[in-house]
């Protein structure tokens, strides 16, 4: 197939965001600077579907963070579907992996594209109604949540056992050079801690599914399922950057079948469908495509969404929110549900968090971890403090920086060390002075609040018939602050005997603190 | 556990059930308890000053000069206290100022390395940082000297001969394969084994759980000093943690001493650091244990102070 100067172009660009991003990514892990020195989390702040979740959410919009993304919104009204053609990560990803996986020339039935209309629709009106999924389903929160979770673990998995192999055993000549490489990918393009995440296989598959849907057809769920797609399709209903001709041309009908979003019709072409890949350009037997600025004229068939379908999405939206609301308070049912340091309260978290990850991949003790079933039914992929695998470091501010849409606050660090997530809790049947009469101290010694939120009593306690005097450990509940540290620390093996719950948040309404000396 | 034993331990053990037998039932003898070092008195000794480079040279001059400790062409491990993610003031890390001197004499002695890492109880990138000691490693400007994070792989699991809460553990093999090892722990306060001097010092060089070890620290840290000999320790007491040590956090705790005790007897070092904290060696259990079982002299008297 003949190609233009256009794919080239096009290629390039895909691949230099691809790079970006990736780049961008990679410098999301502190790097001995307190201030993250790059804007990071960029992808989601160009993010439309991001900006809405954000302007449906209580509080002010966040002009300051989001602007791009409405830059985004004017420039597709203009030009078209140039971000699903041009910028996308997880459409240069398909691009890019489709030769790998094969490429299916099925012709899907033209009412599959509506699915993603639809889509848009239901998780719009169950945003306006308060409950928000849109990150479920936005697809560079899919590429970012399964590079973070999924991809760059097992990189770095892989990657740790060959330097592993070569590191215990000397093999002559590649040996050594795999050993001097090692430092320069220590520290520049792996985890300086290898990325442990409870959902990776689970958000892997979802990704692989995606991609192997490039077999059934070229960019399937672009076409079909993207949210995203389908809103920059709705904006760019008018663009002014315009394709000539504008429809099959009565000779050749060479776009029929080679056009990959399957926008050139009989009766049009459909600028909502079209990605702007501008291959047809170059394949034209005649040479006869062209792409110029002019105002919008006729012959765009558009989209029938047909009005059943359009109200079916919205009233299922709608009927998302009171499914929800009719299930318990979920960190009512679930103590153990802590939230990073900065979460808003939780009924706006869920409308604002979108499931990003970025939270994920910047934070340095590796204690945030994807929710399944833990946050509730809607609470999937959101962030939750998991102590056991990690701790919230004392010092550290990053989760707040990288947070696109303010389900995070942006805490300063003597806001941070003050914010409450939880309360530590000692289990006397677990804990080695209270349940076998042995000396330990570690949760205390690693206690990070300046006067200490576990202190060590010394008390005459009976072991095993006889008087022992022992030191034992007991939290002050007003300057512990939930965040961990014990609970990763503490020595014994299996569950942990002194558990962080999300008893005194700072996010909530406090009730009164209990009286007394450890209140 | 032990399965097999050497020849020496199997010569310990029958002079030891003969002379119990002997002493006719009388608890038998430790051998291992015998103080090797108490022949001649170790050197110690205890400067006071403001001027950080300045007091630990005139530290260790007294002990005769690093000459004494570091060879031409050695690998030095200088081992410092680098386990908080704190600043210097708030003394929950060895001085930046100690440390870098210190490795600057080292260089002097012609060593061939300097290698400077702890196994770190905050993330090591903000440890390092903030301690200070990543920009004071920095600035000596040297390629002898290297700022190490641990390297999980090069843990390796050892025999504890005569250990007394453990018979294994993982060391870190850098410090056990390297020529000279130069111990510089912060004096604090600990509320388990009361102090945190040089020989809790060493469990930044040790991998597992380490949080077992509390469960009988004195005589696990003697475990853990049988098996790494330090050949120098120098104290950092240019500030002292008087409370919710080990890793403080408030200023109020801190108490500024201005002083630095060094001695090649871990113990007797110590030993003479408990007084700082209005304590004596004898009511600190780990310096008991270590000189119940040789390794080094606590009895203040028996030092010669340099």
């Amino acid at each position: 197939m003949k190609q233009s100067s256009w794919t080239y172009a096009r290629r390039f660009s895909q691949s230099f965001c691809l790079a970006v991003f990736l780049w961008l990514f990679l410098q999301t892990e502190y790097r001995g600077i307190d201030q993250l020195p790059y804007p990071v989390s960029l992808l989601f702040r160009i993010d439309p579907l991001a900006a809405l979740a954000d302007f449906l959410a209580p509080g002010p919009f966040g002009w300051s963070l989001l602007w791009p993304a409405l830059v985004v919104l004017l420039l597709t009204s203009l030009f078209g579907r140039f971000f699903c053609g041009w910028v996308c990560p997880l459409g240069a990803t398909l691009d890019g992996l489709g030769k790998l996986v094969g490429r299916g020339r099925r012709a899907f039935s033209p009412g599959w594209r509506r699915v993603k209309y639809y889509l848009l629709i239901g998780l719009g009106a169950a945003t306006l109604f308060g409950v928000q999924l849109l990150g479920l389903f936005d697809p560079l929160a899919i590429f970012l949540r399964s590079l973070t979770l999924a991809v760059y673990p097992a990189y770095n998995y892989g990657l740790n056992k060959v330097f592993d192999f070569f590191y215990a055993n000397d093999l002559p000549l590649v040996s050594p050079v795999v050993k001097n490489s090692y430092p320069l990918f220590r520290d520049y393009l792996m985890a300086f801690h290898q990325p442990i995440f409870a959902l990776g296989l689970f958000t892997f598959l979802i990704f692989l599914t995606i991609v192997l849907l490039e077999r059934v057809e070229h960019r399937f769920w672009c076409k079909n399922l993207c949210p995203l797609g389908a809103l920059l399709g709705l904006c760019s209903r008018y663009a002014i950057l315009q394709r000539t001709p504008q429809r099959l041309c009565a000779d050749c009908q060479a776009c029929d079948s080679l056009c990959r979003s399957g926008a050139v019709r009989n009766a049009g072409l459909i600028r909502s469908e079209c990605l702007l890949c501008m291959d047809c350009t170059g394949y034209c037997p005649e040479e006869r495509v062209s792409f110029g600025l002019r105002h919008a004229a006729a012959h765009d068939p558009g989209i029938d969404l047909q009005r059943r379908g359009v109200l079916t999405a919205v009233a299922s939206g709608i009927m998302i929110a009171p499914a929800v609301r009719i299930g318990p308070v979920t960190y009512e049912q679930n103590p153990y549900l802590i939230r990073p340091p900065g979460a808003v309260a939780e009924e706006e978290f869920l409308q604002r968090c979108v499931r990003c990850a970025e939270c994920m991949k910047v934070c340095i003790g590796r204690t945030l971890q994807p929710a399944l079933l833990e946050a509730g039914p809607v609470g999937l992929w959101t962030p939750l403090v998991v102590p056991r695998i990690g701790y919230c470091e004392y010092n550290c501010t990053l989760c707040g920086q990288v947070c696109p849409t303010g389900a995070l606050a942006p805490l300063k660090l003597a806001e941070k060390q003050k914010n409450v997530i939880g309360l530590a809790v000692i289990k006397k049947d677990r804990c080695l002075p209270f349940a076998k009469g042995i000396e330990c101290l570690v949760c205390e010694e690693h206690c990070p609040t300046g006067e200490k939120a576990i202190v060590m009593e010394e008390q005459d306690v009976l072991v095993d018939g006889q008087l022992r005097r022992l030191k034992l450990p007991r939290v002050v509940d007003k300057l512990c602050i939930g965040c961990g540290i014990c609970e990763t620390k503490c020595p014994v093996e299996g569950a942990s005997a002194v558990r962080v719950i999300n008893q005194g948040e700072s996010r909530r309404k406090r009730t009164e603190l209990l009286a007394g000396p450890y209140g | 556990m032990m399965n097999q034993i050497d020849r020496r331990t199997f010569i310990r053990r029958t002079v030891q059930a003969a002379i119990a037998a002997a002493a006719g039932g009388l608890p038998a003898l430790d051998l291992l308890s015998l103080p090797a070092q108490a022949a001649q008195a170790p050197p110690l000794a205890v400067r006071k000053g403001q001027d950080v480079p300045l007091l630990v040279r005139e530290t260790i001059s007294a002990l005769g000069g690093i000459q004494n400790f570091v060879k031409p062409g050695e690998v030095v491990v200088v081992k410092p206290n680098i386990g908080w993610d704190r600043t210097v003031e708030l003394a929950a890390n060895t001085h930046p100022g100690v440390v870098k001197t210190l490795v600057q004499l080292c260089l002097e002695a012609g060593a061939k390395q300097v290698r400077i890492f702890d196994r770190t109880c905050n993330d090591e990138r903000r440890c390092y940082t903030q301690s200070g000691i990543r920009s004071a490693m920095e600035s000596i400007r040297s390629e002898r000297v290297s700022l190490e994070y641990m390297d999980r792989r090069a843990y390796k699991e050892l025999t504890i001969k005569g250990g007394q809460a453990f018979d294994r553990w993982e060391f870190y093999m850098p410090v056990i394969e390297a020529d000279r090892l130069i111990n510089v722990p912060i004096a604090k306060h600990h509320s388990i084994s009361q102090l945190t001097l040089g020989m809790k010092n060493l469990m930044g060089v040790i991998g597992g759980n380490r949080g077992r070890l509390h469960h009988n620290i004195a005589e696990s840290l003697s475990d853990i000093a049988s098996v790494i000999h330090s050949d120098l320790t120098v104290v950092d007491a240019t500030r002292i943690l008087k409370a919710n040590g080990p890793q403080g956090g408030r200023l109020q705790d801190v108490r500024v001493l201005d002083t630095l005790i060094a001695s090649p007897d871990i113990v007797a070092a110590d030993a003479y650091a408990t007084t700082l904290f209005g304590l004596s060696p004898e009511q600190v259990p780990t310096v008991v244990a270590a000189a119940r079982r040789g390794l080094g002299v606590m009895d203040l008297k028996q030092v010669r102070m340099v």
